[in-house]
């Protein structure tokens, strides 16, 4: 296994997909914006209607690249691309909040990443007294499934005991939650919130690649809270992802292993595995060390 | 040039390993974590966790086992085998899932290590025959050649002289990672050894010793001159690298994990005894209790967990079964004790008289089907006697990690009390009851039972009648069946092996008959199936196989109410059929 | 009560969480949305610290800004002993007035280039994480030294002083900016000494010291 990190990308799956770029409302008509994707250098700017326009910094044409806006955020694609993005559809429920809570740096590939926010044996050790507290660290049996339709990656029937699952939470409680893999570089949980018994709250990252093992990760919410302020919401979610970027960053290899014997799983990671296992059958090449 | 991967080099000095620290270090590429554990055994682990690729040294050291940081594997010194899985508390760790582990030997203030070193680690006669001072070390953005090079041509005064700077320097080559430099003045000289770790392509650190202690008034000056003439040749060194094109980084290669590892864990495959022990100490814990400390005559012992037990297999053919007492990183031996049974058929009688300190046995690997959940917030360990056994690893395992427990101890008299060293670092948490009736014995029980709470657990072993009550009052006071955990000595129940029925096995597609007379333990392993097995009497659990279709004919006591109800295992040397079939997923 | 004008991921507010944790001192902490809400940068903001930056600390209408200004000033009025800012011992105080100089440059170099990976800021990267090392080679030699005198702090007391404070921030979260500490066994082992005090917090990115 000898991890070779690739300057841009020659995956044709990961160059077909649409990728997050930034929030739309930090795009501005009088400035001409930098950023890099999959190793190019992107510039971007909003025309004369407000609209994206994203395109290659070293295109002497500035040949508009395709964008979509959605979910908060401007979406690019280097290839050719799908035609829609993966639906959510309580973003238009119209007593959500949809608010960004930032974006963050990891030195990690996207899919180390996803794993991470997939895994829920880690919270009493990395979201310690929020997320999980010693002693309740069992991982009970839960189910995964791809769906057939759409063939998002399903982890269903988790339960999870926390300490303080929310900002809307005053005590400890097993919550409930959904976890789905509807792209391979973004991923969404639907978790129990105190204030409404058959709702859940939707919690997304949406991880643009910068390089095979450099991510900018951005967090999307989409929240039944109506009391917590803006400032509030983010700096819960910032401090518990201001957690995992530490273990993100001391895991080696950088870039994900899809051979099973690379690493150990136990029956709290299924739905690690299945993502693997979907990542391979996509044939996904960036940010992964393929199965030999 | 040798292949450097067959050399020992220095990975760290001794003072950088304090109590409960884990050093970060580097050699050939390769990244380990260093400890040491509070028996001072220095541990040079790969520095990657087997679960999902977390540094080790972001970890915990508590003196025994190294923790990870993302979801609390733990790891036991020397052996580096895991030892907990927290998000499945009830199931004991495969024993093989064992960190990758290089050697490690202290000498000359430094910790000598490496890839695959063959021989001992070097013997300096110089500083042998000295009383060796280790200086500090530099790390340098240069390769070990480079620094080498730069070392040849490096200057520094002899204690006595240090205010000097005409020193005459002479070189002694010490191979190909070290050399030795005089320095010799008008009435003073010095010798320094320099060894040069390679860290990577491009990095090293140069660890120096010199050949004599300087006076304690003077050590500090000294350490002080070679950190800056020391400095300076870094400054060189560096220099002189970035004058080069920079050389493509070392690769370590990783091992892969099994491929029994790679899925689920697999169940071992069949009773044997492939480990050699001898009998390093034996002595008299108890009235009638003779304990045993075994250490490996070969490999080092393999890891086990609380509430494991090892088959040892006695000189005259007995196998018999005996509980590991070790608390957690306590890996250099097994120490078990062993009741003089008064009906003994043979085997606790041959224990004690026929088995002698430097005597070898064969012992099994250690098994574990008493499992020790870590999530509870209370846990009660009620022992009867001998039974004693499992509790004292378990109770050492709650003790560090701050987890509240209490062992209730029950015993004939003073004098059977076993294992006087282990209970008292346990303070208060032990509550001894001595010589109490059965009846005295219950209402003691339902006392030390009563008030169940979530998240409690009870952890039960010794004699059959006790257990029995106590199966029946942990059940009168509230206590889940999940909650509360049994290990028997032994299954009392009178066996009815009469009925014969056919057995499926799911994965093979092979249908076979089992005969009244015969167990289907017998059927399997006559048919070429390799089936572990400990106690073959139905306590133990060893002989497990899961069940898919068909009834039960349950007639072990390993099996809680609920496992039984369940339906979806059964102990293959006991227990049959009541329906005409069976489908195992075998 | 005193306000803490705060972001989480600050390691310049973390400062302060320290040594009030550290002293004892009750206080409430003001959530900035510094990032991505640029709430620092905004009028309403500028009223309390024209600089637009955090953090800045309101001890009942007494107003100050500057990390390490408010370490001087926590720590001199609310540390009765007189250990953590040691006013009483002209020779401690210099040295814990030059380490505090020695904690702006950490902060311009290591916790500089945390930035530049963690929030995108526009610095030289290269020049940080080069500047950061030097710096990190330096204390490294010096703490190293310190524990052969058989002294734990940066200063030459037998007590941290808020100079300790000052960089330990910067130092324990420089490998999210990308630079490692693998050469720095002794800055290593002080961060140990660091989580280990009595009072200690964390953030995130920084772990607590093992289990006893
Ligand atoms: N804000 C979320 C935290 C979500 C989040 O960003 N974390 C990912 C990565 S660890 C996750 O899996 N969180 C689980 C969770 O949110 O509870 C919450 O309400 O708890
Ligand atoms: S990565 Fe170490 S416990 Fe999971
Ligand atoms: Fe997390």
């Amino acid at each position: 296994m000898t991890p070779t990190v690739a300057t841009t990308c020659a995956d044709p799956v990961i160059l077909d997909q649409w990728h997050p770029l930034l929030p739309l409302d930090e795009m501005t008509a009088d400035n001409v914006g930098h950023t890099i994707l999959l190793g190019e250098q992107l510039s971007y700017q909003l025309d004369t209607d407000g609209a994206p326009v994203v395109w290659l910094a070293a295109d002497a044409d500035a040949t508009a690249l395709p964008v979509l806006v959605e979910y908060l955020y401007v979406w690019v694609c280097l290839g050719s691309p799908p035609e829609a993005l993966f639906a959510i559809p309580e973003f238009a429920e119209p007593d959500r909040r949809n608010i960004h809570a930032g974006t963050i740096g990891v030195h990690v590939s996207a899919p180390r990443a996803i794993e991470n926010f997939l895994d829920m044996g880690h919270f009493p050790y990395v979201h310690t007294d929020v997320l999980g507290a010693e002693p309740h660290t069992e991982v009970a049996e839960y189910d995964v499934h791809i769906d057939p339709d759409t063939n998002d990656v399903w982890a269903t029937e988790c339960v999870f005991y926390q300490p303080r699952a929310a900002t809307t939470s005053t005590e400890g409680q097993m919550s409930d939650y959904l976890y789905r893999v509807p792209h391979p570089y973004c991923v969404i949980l639907y978790k129990t919130t105190p204030l409404a018994a058959e709702r859940m709250d939707v919690i997304a990252l949406f991880c643009r690649p910068i390089a095979e093992d450099r991510i900018e990760a951005h967090m999307f919410l989409c929240l039944l809270d109506p009391d917590n302020s803006e400032t509030v919401i983010r700096k819960f979610q910032q401090t518990i992802f201001g957690q995992d970027k530490p273990i993100l960053e001391n895991q080696y290899p950088k870039l994900l292993p899809l051979d099973p014997r690379a690493e150990t799983p136990i029956r709290a990671d299924k739905v690690a595995i299945a993502y693997r296992r979907w990542l391979s059958d996509l044939g996904v090449t960036y940010g992964v060390i393929p199965a030999a | 040039m040798s292949d450097p991967r067959s050399l020992w080099h220095p990975v760290a000095t001794s003072i950088d390993l304090p109590q409960h620290h884990i050093f970060h270090g580097q050699l050939l590429g390769r990244e380990v974590a260093v400890w040491r554990a509070d028996d001072d055994f220095v541990n040079v682990w790969e520095n990657r966790c087997l679960h999902r690729g977390v540094r080790l040294s972001i970890g915990t050291n508590d003196g025994n086992e190294l923790t990870c940081r993302y979801h609390g594997w733990r790891y036991a010194n020397r052996s580096a085998g895991c030892t907990y899985i927290p998000a499945h508390p009830a199931d004991a760790p495969a024993r093989t899932i064992c960190n990758r582990t290089f050697p490690a030997v202290e000498r000359y203030g430094l910790v000598w290590s490496g890839e695959d070193p063959v021989g001992e680690p070097p013997l300096v006669p110089m500083l042998d025959d000295g009383t060796p001072f280790t200086l500090r070390s530099l790390p340098v953005n240069a390769s070990a050649e480079i620094v080498l090079a730069q070392l040849r041509d490096h200057r520094f005064q002899p204690v006595g002289a240090l205010d000097g700077d005409h020193a005459a320097m002479a070189v002694t080559e010490l191979g190909d990672f070290a050399l030795a430099l005089t320095a010799t003045g008008a009435n003073y000289h010095s010798t320094a050894v320099f060894f040069v770790q390679p860290v990577d392509s491009d990095r090293s650190v140069i660890r120096a010793v010199l050949t004599d202690t300087p006076a304690d008034s003077e050590q500090i000056a000294v350490l002080r001159h070679h950190a800056t003439r020391l400095g300076q040749l870094v400054a060189l060194a560096e220099t002189a690298a970035t004058d080069q094109p920079a050389p493509e980084p070392m690769v370590a290669t990783i091992d892969q994990v099994s491929l029994a590892l790679s899925v689920m864990p697999e169940r071992e495959t069949n009773r044997s005894a492939p480990l050699r022990v001898q009998v390093a100490r034996k002595w008299e814990t108890a009235h009638d209790i003779m304990a045993f400390e075994l250490v490996s005559t070969g490999n080092p012992l393999p890891t086990f967990q609380p509430g494991a037990h090892i088959d040892v297999h006695l000189p005259n053919g007995l196998v018999r079964q005996y509980s590991i007492t070790n608390g957690p990183g306590d890996t250099a031996c097994y120490r078990i004790g062993v009741k003089l049974e008064a009906e003994s058929t043979g085997g606790s009688q041959a224990l004690h008289d026929t088995v002698n300190e430097g005597d070898v046995l064969a012992i099994s690997e250690p098994r574990n089907n008493f499992p020790l959940r870590r999530d509870a917030l209370r846990t009660v360990f009620i022992a009867g006697g001998i039974g004693v056994t499992p509790m004292l690893a378990m109770t050492q395992a709650l003790q560090p990690m701050g987890l509240a427990f209490e062992l209730h101890y029950f015993a004939q008299a003073e004098e059977h009390l076993a294992f006087d060293e282990i209970r008292s670092t346990l303070g208060d948490y032990v509550t001894v009851h001595l010589g109490l009736s059965p009846g005295e014995t219950s209402a003691e029980l339902t006392r030390v039972l009563q008030g169940y709470d979530h998240a409690n657990q009870a952890y039960i072993c010794g004699p059959g009648p006790m257990l029995e009550a106590a199966r029946t009052i942990a059940a009168e006071a509230g206590w889940p069946d999940q909650a509360v955990h049994f290990e028997y000595f032994k299954n009392t129940t009178e066996i009815d092996d009469s009925s014969s029925f056919e057995i499926a096995l799911a994965r093979s597609a092979v249908t076979l008959q089992v005969p009244s007379g015969t167990t289907i333990l017998e059927v399997l392993r006559d048919h070429g199936v390799a089936m572990p097995s400990s106690c073959e009497q139905g306590a133990c659990g060893t002989c497990v196989v899961p069940v898919i279709e068909g009834d039960i004919d349950h007639q072990d006591v390993h099996l809680k109410q609920t496992e039984r109800d369940a339906g979806d295992q059964i102990m293959t040397c006991v227990s049959r059929a009541t329906s005409d079939r069976l489908v195992l997923d075998i | 009560m005193i306000k803490l004008y705060d972001y989480e991921l600050s390691a310049n507010c973390y400062k302060q969480r320290l040594i009030l944790s550290l002293l004892d001192v009750p206080y409430e902490s003001v959530p900035v949305d510094f990032f991505p809400g640029l709430e620092h940068k905004s009028d309403e903001f500028k009223k309390i610290n024209p600089l637009g930056h955090i953090p800045v600390i309101d001890d009942d209408g007494y107003v100050l800004w500057d990390a390490h200004a408010i370490l001087v000033y926590l720590a001199a009025k609310y540390d009765p002993s007189g250990q953590w800012y040691p006013t009483g011992d002209p020779q401690l105080l210099g040295e814990a007035a030059s380490w505090l100089l020695f904690a702006e440059g950490t902060t311009n170099t290591a916790s500089a280039a945390r930035l530049y990976v963690n929030l995108g800021y526009d610095f030289d990267i290269d020049v940080c994480r080069a500047g950061a090392h030097r710096l990190f080679r330096v204390l490294d030699e010096h703490l190293w030294f310190r524990e052969r005198e058989g002294l734990d702090w940066v200063c030459s007391g037998s007590h941290p002083t808020i100079a300790d404070i000052a960089i330990f921030p910067d130092v324990v979260l420089s490998e999210e900016g990308g630079v490692s500490r693998l050469d720095y066994p002794a800055l290593r082992r002080w961060t140990d000494r660091v989580k280990a005090l009595p009072g200690f917090t964390i953030m995130p990115g920084v772990f607590p010291v093992g289990t006893s």
